[in-house]
C-alpha cells in the first residue's frame, strides 16, 4: 500500500505540530503552574486550587523586604550591563579585528569561564574576597557576575564584529576621520545591534543568576537568592508571585528590546 | 613651495613635475618582501594603472600610497613632501576600495557627503554638494535619500566614486572596484571612469589584474610581478614592446619559442629549423632568446607563399572568438596559436597539414 505524496505531507505536518506543541507545553507549563500557585488563596500549594485570590501578589508588592531585594537585583543587573558591555565591546574588537600576539590564547581564555560550574566559581570568588579582606555585598556580586557574563557578552558582540568589513573603518579614516570620528560614525553604529543584544544578555543573565549571588552577595539579597531561601524555609505564595513577576519582567524587557531593534532598523534610509 | 606649483597644466615641452614619486619602496611582511625596489614617478593628472596577477604586491603598493601601510624602506613623496608615515586622514588622497566600503547605515547622500560631514560642513551645503556630485557621476537626484544597500552594483560604484570626489583628493586610488561586475556593465563603467578622469583632471592610480581593463583606460600602465615593477609604459609600449615573456604573456595569448644562437644562426629549441629574429629592443647581444609571436601575426601560408619563418604542423583544435577563429596547431611537441577571420576560416575537414609563418618584424625577441 503506497502512500500518496499528499498523505505523506499531511502526516509530516501533523508530526511537526505534535512535536511543536509538546515542546512548548514542556517549556511553558512549569511557568504557568508557578503563576497559578501564586493565585492560590491558601498558604500551601496543592492542586486543584480551591480558592483563587490576588492577595499574595498584593502582599508581594507591598513588602518592604522584597522592594529592597528587587532594587538590589536591578542595581546589580544595570551595573553589570554597563560594565560588561564596555569591556566586551573593546574585547570583541580586540580579538575579532586586530591581529596581535596572544590573540588566540585570549580568545580561548575569555570563553572558558562560561563553562566553569557556577557554584564553584562563586565559592572560589568568595574565598578570594575573604583572602584579600573584602567584605561581600551586592558590589562583590557585581564583580562575580561580570566574571561570568563578560565572556558571554564578548561572544555576542564578537559575532557582530566578525560580520563587518574592516575596510569600512579604513574608508572612513581615508575620508578624513580621526580615530574617534571613525568609532563614532562607523564602528559604533554598525556594532549597535550586537551591543544591544549584548546588553539584553548581560541584564537578563545577571537578573536570573542564583549561584554566584548566593556566594558573593553577602548579606544583600537578590530575587533568585530570596526565592531559594523562602523555598528552604518559610514558603508562602509570595515565592511564586515574585518568581512570576521576575519572569514577566524579563519577558517584557526582551519584547521591549526586540521592539527597539526593530525601530533602529526602521530608522535606516528607505 | 606647494602653492607655487602650477595647476595641472601639462605642456608638451617640459614634462610636468611628478605629483607622486616613489624611490626604492619596499614592504616586508614577516621576512617576505611583498613589494620591492619600486621606483615610479606619477605625473600630475595622468591615469596610471598597475596590473599584475594576484599576489604580485599591487594592493600592498596601493595601500602604502594611500597611507594604510607604511613602507619598510624607501620614500614616497607627494609634491616633494615625504609622506611615508602620513596617516590616510591627513593625505590629500582617496581610495576606492575593492569592496567599495560604502557605509551600509547611511543613505546615498550621506555616504557621498561623508567627508564634508567630517570636516564640519553644515547639512544644507552637504546636500547641495552631494547632489552636484551625483549629477557628475550620473545618479538621479531622487537617490539622495535612498538606502545605499538597495542600489545596484553599478549605482554603488557611482556612489563610491562620488564619495571619493567629495573629499576633493589630489590623487584617487582604485583597488579593482569593477572586478565584481558583469562584463557589459564593467565595459560601460570603464568608459565613464575614463571620461570622469578627463573631466576632473585629477590623477588616477588604478590597480587591476586585468590588462584588458588597463588598456582601455590608462595613459600609462605599470606591470607588476612578484613585488617588482617589471615595465612601465603607455598601453602601446606594453603591447608593442614588452620587456620580457611575462609581460608579453600577460597582454594576451602568445606563441613563445625558445631559440639558441650558433654563430650567426638561430636554431629552434622547441621546434626544428633555423629562424630569422628581429634584434632585441634593448640591443642586447644574446646567445639564448625567446621569440614571442602574437596569434594575430601568425599567418597561414598557401603553397608558394613565403614568410621569414615557417613551421609545418597539423590543426587539431579550433575555437570561435566571435568574429575570429583561433586554431591550435601542433608542431612536433609544441602547440602554436594562429587566428583567421571567420570569413577566411579553413574549411572543416580540409587537409589537416598546414604551414604557418611570421615575419621577423612582427615578433619580439626577448632575453628572458
Amino acid at each position: 500500500m503506497a502512500t500518496t505524496p499528499a498523505v505523506a505531507r499531511r502526516r509530516t505536518n501533523t508530526l511537526i505540530w505534535i512535536w511543536t506543541v509538546f515542546v512548548l507545553v514542556a517549556v511553558y507549563l512549569p511557568i504557568v503552574c508557578g503563576a497559578l500557585a501564586s493565585f492560590n488563596k491558601s498558604r500551601y500549594f496543592g492542586f486543584p486550587i480551591k480558592i483563587y485570590a490576588t492577595e499574595w501578589w498584593q502582599k508581594t508588592l507591598d513588602s518592604i523586604e522584597i522592594g529592597m531585594l528587587v532594587r538590589n537585583s536591578i542595581a546589580i543587573a544595570l551595573l553589570v550591563t554597563v560594565i560588561s558591555v564596555v569591556i566586551a565591546t573593546f574585547g570583541a574588537l580586540a580579538f575579532a579585528r586586530y591581529d596581535w600576539k596572544g590573540r588566540r590564547l585570549y580568545q580561548k581564555l575569555i570563553v572558558l569561564p562560561i563553562f566553569f560550574p557556577q557554584p564553584v566559581l562563586g565559592l572560589a570568588l568568595l574565598l578570594g574576597f575573604n583572602a584579600v579582606g573584602i567584605q561581600t555585598s551586592w558590589l562583590t556580586a557585581v564583580f562575580a557576575h561580570l566574571v561570568w557574563i563578560v565572556p558571554v557578552v564578548t561572544l555576542v558582540i564578537a559575532i557582530q564584529v566578525y560580520g563587518f568589513d574592516p575596510s569600512l573603518e579604513e574608508a572612513a579614516y581615508d575620508l578624513g576621520c580621526t580615530r574617534t570620528q571613525v568609532f563614532r560614525e562607523v564602528t559604533l553604529p554598525l556594532l549597535w545591534p550586537g551591543i544591544w543584544s549584548g546588553m539584553l544578555f548581560a541584564f537578563l543573565l545577571s537578573w536570573s543568576n542564583f549561584p554566584l549571588s548566593l556566594y558573593t552577595a553577602g548579606a544583600d539579597s537578590t530575587i533568585p537568592k530570596w526565592l531559594y531561601a523562602k523555598m528552604v524555609a518559610g514558603y508562602t505564595p509570595m515565592v511564586p508571585a515574585l518568581g512570576t513577576m521576575a519572569t514577566l519582567g524579563a519577558a517584557s524587557l526582551l519584547l521591549g528590546g526586540g521592539l527597539v531593534m526593530l525601530l533602529l532598523r526602521r530608522r535606516q534610509p528607505a | 613651495m606647494l602653492q607655487t606649483l602650477p595647476a595641472a597644466a601639462a605642456t608638451d615641452e617640459a614634462p610636468p613635475r611628478p605629483i607622486l614619486q616613489l624611490v626604492g619602496v619596499r614592504k616586508v611582511f614577516g621576512g617576505f618582501a611583498a613589494v620591492e625596489g619600486i621606483d615610479l614617478d606619477v605625473r600630475e593628472g595622468e591615469f596610471l594603472t598597475i596590473v599584475g596577477p594576484s599576489g604580485s604586491g599591487k594592493t600592498t603598493l596601493l595601500r602604502m600610497l594611500a597611507g594604510m601601510d607604511q613602507p619598510s624602506e624607501g620614500n614616497i613623496t607627494l609634491r616633494g613632501e615625504l609622506i611615508n608615515d602620513m596617516p590616510p586622514n591627513k593625505r590629500p588622497t582617496c581610495l576606492v576600495f575593492q569592496s567599495l566600503a560604502l557605509f551600509p547605515h547611511k543613505s546615498v547622500g550621506e555616504n557621498i557627503a561623508f567627508a564634508l560631514k567630517v570636516k564640519g560642513v553644515d547639512a544644507a551645503t552637504r546636500k547641495k554638494r552631494a547632489l552636484e556630485l551625483m549629477r557628475i557621476v550620473r545618479l538621479p537626484d531622487n537617490y539622495h535619500d535612498k538606502n545605499v544597500m538597495k542600489c545596484s552594483g553599478g549605482e554603488r560604484q557611482r556612489v563610491a566614486l562620488a564619495r571619493a570626489f567629495a573629499y576633493d583628493p589630489e590623487v584617487l586610488f582604485f583597488d579593482e572596484p569593477l572586478s565584481a561586475l558583469d562584463y557589459k556593465l564593467k565595459k560601460a563603467l570603464e568608459k565613464e571612469l575614463k571620461d570622469l578622469h578627463r573631466e576632473t583632471g585629477k590623477t588616477f592610480i588604478y590597480i587591476t589584474h586585468s590588462l584588458e581593463e588597463a588598456m582601455v583606460m590608462s595613459d600609462r600602465i605599470g606591470v607588476m610581478r612578484a613585488g617588482k615593477l617589471v615595465q612601465v609604459g603607455t598601453p602601446e609600449e606594453i603591447y608593442g614592446a614588452p620587456v620580457d615573456r611575462f609581460v608579453s604573456e600577460f597582454v594576451g595569448e602568445v606563441n613563445t619559442l625558445k631559440m639558441k644562437r650558433a654563430g650567426a644562426e638561430w636554431h629552434g629549441v622547441d621546434v626544428p629549423g633555423t629562424f630569422t629574429l628581429s634584434p632585441p629592443k634593448d640591443g642586447a647581444s644574446l646567445d639564448e632568446a625567446f621569440v614571442v609571436i602574437r596569434p594575430e601575426y601568425m599567418r597561414f601560408l598557401a603553397p608558394g607563399e613565403r614568410a621569414d619563418n615557417q613551421l609545418t604542423g597539423t590543426v587539431y583544435n579550433e575555437y570561435s572568438l566571435g568574429s575570429r577563429i583561433q586554431y591550435q596547431i601542433r608542431v612536433g611537441e609544441k602547440v602554436m596559436l594562429a587566428e583567421l577571420s571567420r570569413a577566411r576560416a579553413l574549411a572543416p575537414g580540409a587537409s589537416a597539414e598546414v604551414t604557418i609563418g611570421w615575419d621577423a618584424a612582427d615578433a619580439f625577441t626577448l632575453g628572458s
